[in-house]
């Protein structure tokens, strides 16, 4: 295999790699929001199995949990595995997993706030929706950014485990390379992938960052 | 190997009753939410009756063929050089497909999960250089069609001519490999894998080849195919040993119960002998002296 | 008419009494000082009318229309939904610590509440906003964060945010407290200001003479309960023992 075919198969790859990256964010995000809601909930019952599902999810390693999201239907439920539920056990697992870091990095950003901010805006008369999403939400998310920026770069890198479930993204395909050609060059190549995307995603949250600069 | 994974699973679909409750609102699934001990053995006993219960259907015309196979293993399933899978294997599939016109989709898979991916019905069929001997019980097989055997290949420099120059070595071997198994089989090789200094598992022949190079191995044993196509495209330096750990047969594996579809793969492997193509194709991966698939 | 009636209340944290069944009302166009030693239960009594903290006791009522209540179970029971708006738009508070919103600029702290809580028109709100910023002599601060100002500046931002939403009676809670003594003065400038303008003012504070300058009544709270209360000169000149003890100390400082 020639060396523009080793970057063509690996370029492809890569969309698959960015798609699993681009749909955990778009479910994780607002996920762990409804997660930290739950995990703060005065609700005792609801705060305690919150807490225990965030405790799983951190304490089980990635690579067991999409085991389980994808075999787990079938062995429990005997339900039909096949088709396109691999990709979609790819995302779910993801995306439960990573809402559960986000959730408590909401929860952080959302607890450091002053109480002064939730009397202002209740004394204004704003509703409890409007007093999160107009006055909190904001400023919790200029305070996590730092934080979230650390899981998403973390994100891009574990897109790899996805094979765990025979879901071939570039990772994979760089083995597969790697095995045909007897080299460790496309390695290499992935490596150079990951480290640009990786630039990528840092630059944009960089930028994000500066935006948020406008205020202290 | 198998009842290890098992064990993950069950373990797994443990961890995974708890989440899926968690994670749900509604008051059906939240007796799900807190499974104690009891209900955790409930589950395995459910998990292993489901296991065996999965019907054998024999396929129809138009249906689809799931292979799981291994990408990394040339020349029995790898990638071309456009990027598509093959192999000696995978076309093999494909002739038997276009015999029976089904549609064959090609599933690579992660070997530690072989068995995961064929029970829960995710493919069909494991095919892919896999060797029944050691595991006749764990599958409904097909007719044998390869004479394998495991071999150690050695870097030329090293001076190792035979197995008992292996004493006190390193020897490298891949991960759920049939290699590894014989090596752990009390009537298999283990008397010989005692005498190494170490019995270290690679996850792919890059790095163990590397690491041959290197010096930081000092033998890897493999299946013999495998180790042809290794030394062809990684050129001299290193050898084979000409005496071999075993001699084995290469079959397709299928469920348990799932004799349907093995015997229609059958039916179709021998008129595929009868009519030449597999041979044919037995010459272009290289292997003729290798088959062993009669048509009666 | 009473703007602000407060009958009977009670507060207490866990096992201390803040305050002992208070009741006091506020007039239209009155001018009311709150004065008293450190944890005598003045500012409690702010966040209490200001619906901050929940009551133990009692009843507040915001021109004759109830606002907080106590329930059949014991419990004070708090305006909701369409009530508390309603209740909310009655009056505003200017924090100790400012609380204005970093993430808007000065115009906006002082425009979101009228222009996404009253939903009223937004040329209106906006001339409207930039008068009280020109009155609180910040007009061309409107497009400034809050970080870029000082102290005294942030504080008058805050009250042009509360004066905003034209509410009846406006509270103050220890307003000059966390500024530095060289710019208590711009801010009392501006609150003496708002009394020619005839704002209705419930004003915590520790400047007695502001309080005595400013006041058309003077309350003086000790260990939870009103111990004075009256015209200026009557309470500063009066001869409770406490209250001379209080004086005493702020005239030493």
């Amino acid at each position: 295999m020639d060396f523009t075919k080793i970057l063509e198969m690996l370029a492809g790859g890569m969309l698959k790699s960015m798609g699993i990256f681009i749909l955990t964010l778009v479910f994780s995000l607002p996920l762990g929001l409804i997660i930290s809601f739950g995990r703060m909930s005065k609700n005792k019952i609801v705060s305690f199995i919150v807490k225990i599902y965030i405790s799983v999810m951190r304490g089980t390693p990635l690579m067991l949990q999409l085991l389980v999201v994808f075999f787990g239907p079938f062995y429990l439920w005997e339900a039909n595995i096949g088709g396109p539920y691999r990709f979609i056990a790819v995302i779910l697992a993801f995306a439960l997993n990573y809402a559960a870091y986000f959730a408590e990095i909401y929860r952080s950003g959302i607890e450091s706030m002053p109480s002064g901010q939730y009397e202002a805006a209740q004394i204004l008369g704003y509703s409890r929706a409007q007093t999160f999403f107009k006055i909190i939400l904001p400023q919790v998310i200029k305070r996590i950014l730092p934080a979230v920026t650390n899981e998403v770069i973390t994100l891009v890198k574990d897109t790899s485990l996805a094979f765990a479930i025979a879901y071939t993204e570039m990772f994979t395909l760089a083995k597969q390379i790697a095995a045909k050609e007897t080299t460790f060059v496309p390695f290499i190549v992935a490596a150079v992938f990951y480290y640009i995307f990786n630039l990528l995603v840092a630059v944009i949250m960089e930028h994000a960052e500066k935006k948020l600069n406008y205020y202290q | 190997m198998k009842k290890k994974i098992l064990s993950v699973l069950l373990a797994a679909a443990m961890v995974g009753s708890l989440t899926v409750g968690c994670g749900s609102n509604s008051s059906e699934e939240k007796k799900d939410t807190a499974p104690t001990t009891e209900e955790g053995k409930e589950t395995t006993e459910e998990t292993e009756a489901k296991t065996e219960t999965i019907t054998s259907v024999a396929k129809k015309e138009g249906d689809t063929f799931t292979v799981g196979f291994d990408a990394e293993y040339p020349p029995y399933g790898y990638m071309d050089d456009n990027g598509d899978y093959t192999g000696f294997d995978l076309e093999l599939a494909q002739a038997v497909c276009d015999l029976k016109g089904w549609k064959l989709v090609k599933t690579p898979i992660a070997w530690d999960s072989k068995d995961m991916e064929l029970n829960s019905g995710s493919i069909d069929c494991i095919w892919n250089g896999f060797t029944m001997n050691g595991r006749e019980d764990d599958y409904t097989w097909s007719d044998p069609y390869v004479d394998n055997s495991q071999v150690m290949v050695v870097s030329e420099s090293s001076g190792i001519k035979d197995l008992a120059g292996l004493s006190g070595k390193i020897v490298g071997v891949q991960a759920s490999s049939a290699a590894l198994e014989l090596l752990q089989d009390e009537e298999g090789q283990k008397k010989l894998a005692d005498t190494f200094a170490t019995l270290q598992e690679f996850p792919d022949y890059n790095s163990a080849f590397v690491e041959l190079q290197a010096g930081s191995v000092d033998a890897i044993a493999m299946d013999v195919g495998v180790a042809k196509y290794q030394l062809e495209t990684r050129g001299e330096g290193y050898a084979i040993l000409d005496e071999e750990l075993n001699t084995e047969k290469y079959a397709i594996g299928f469920r348990k119960d799932d004799t349907g579809t093995r015997d229609q793969v059958n039916e179709a492997l021998k008129e595929l002998v009868k009519d030449g193509t597999f041979t044919k194709l037995a010459e272009k991966y290289d292997i003729a002296d290798m088959v062993c698939l009669k048509a009666e | 008419m009473n703007l602000l009636e407060m009958n009977h209340i009670k507060k207490h944290f866990d096992d201390l009494e803040v305050i002992k069944d208070i009741s006091l009302s506020v007039r239209e166009g009155e001018i009311l000082s709150i004065i008293g030693p450190s944890g005598s239960g003045k500012s409690t009594l702010l966040r209490c009318a200001t619906m901050l903290e929940t009551i133990d006791g009692g009843e507040i009522r915001y021109l004759n229309d109830r606002a907080v209540y106590m329930g059949e179970n014991g419990r004070a029971v708090m305006p909701k939904g369409a009530d508390a708006k309603r209740i909310y738009s009655y009056f505003g508070l200017v924090f100790q610590n400012f609380n204005l919103f970093p993430h808007y600029s000065v115009l906006k702290n002082v425009m979101d509440a009228p222009l996404h809580v009253q939903k009223r028109d937004k040329a209106e709100v906006k001339k409207e906003a930039m008068e009280w910023l020109d009155k609180m002599g910040l007009a061309d601060k409107a497009d400034a964060y809050p970080y870029q100002l000082s102290g005294g500046q942030c504080q008058r931002v805050a009250i042009a945010r509360a004066l905003a939403s034209n509410p009846k009676i406006l509270f103050f809670d220890e307003p000059t407290s966390a500024l530095d003594p060289e710019l208590t003065g711009e801010v009392l400038k501006v609150i003496k200001s708002l009394a020619d303008l005839h704002i209705t003012m419930v004003i915590v504070t520790h400047e007695m003479q502001f309080a005595k300058d400013i006041s058309d009544r003077v309350i003086f709270m000790d260990k939870g309960v009103i111990a004075q209360e009256g015209t200026p000169e009557a309470v500063f000149s009066s001869d409770n023992a406490r209250m001379k003890e209080f004086l005493g100390r702020f005239n030493q400082n």
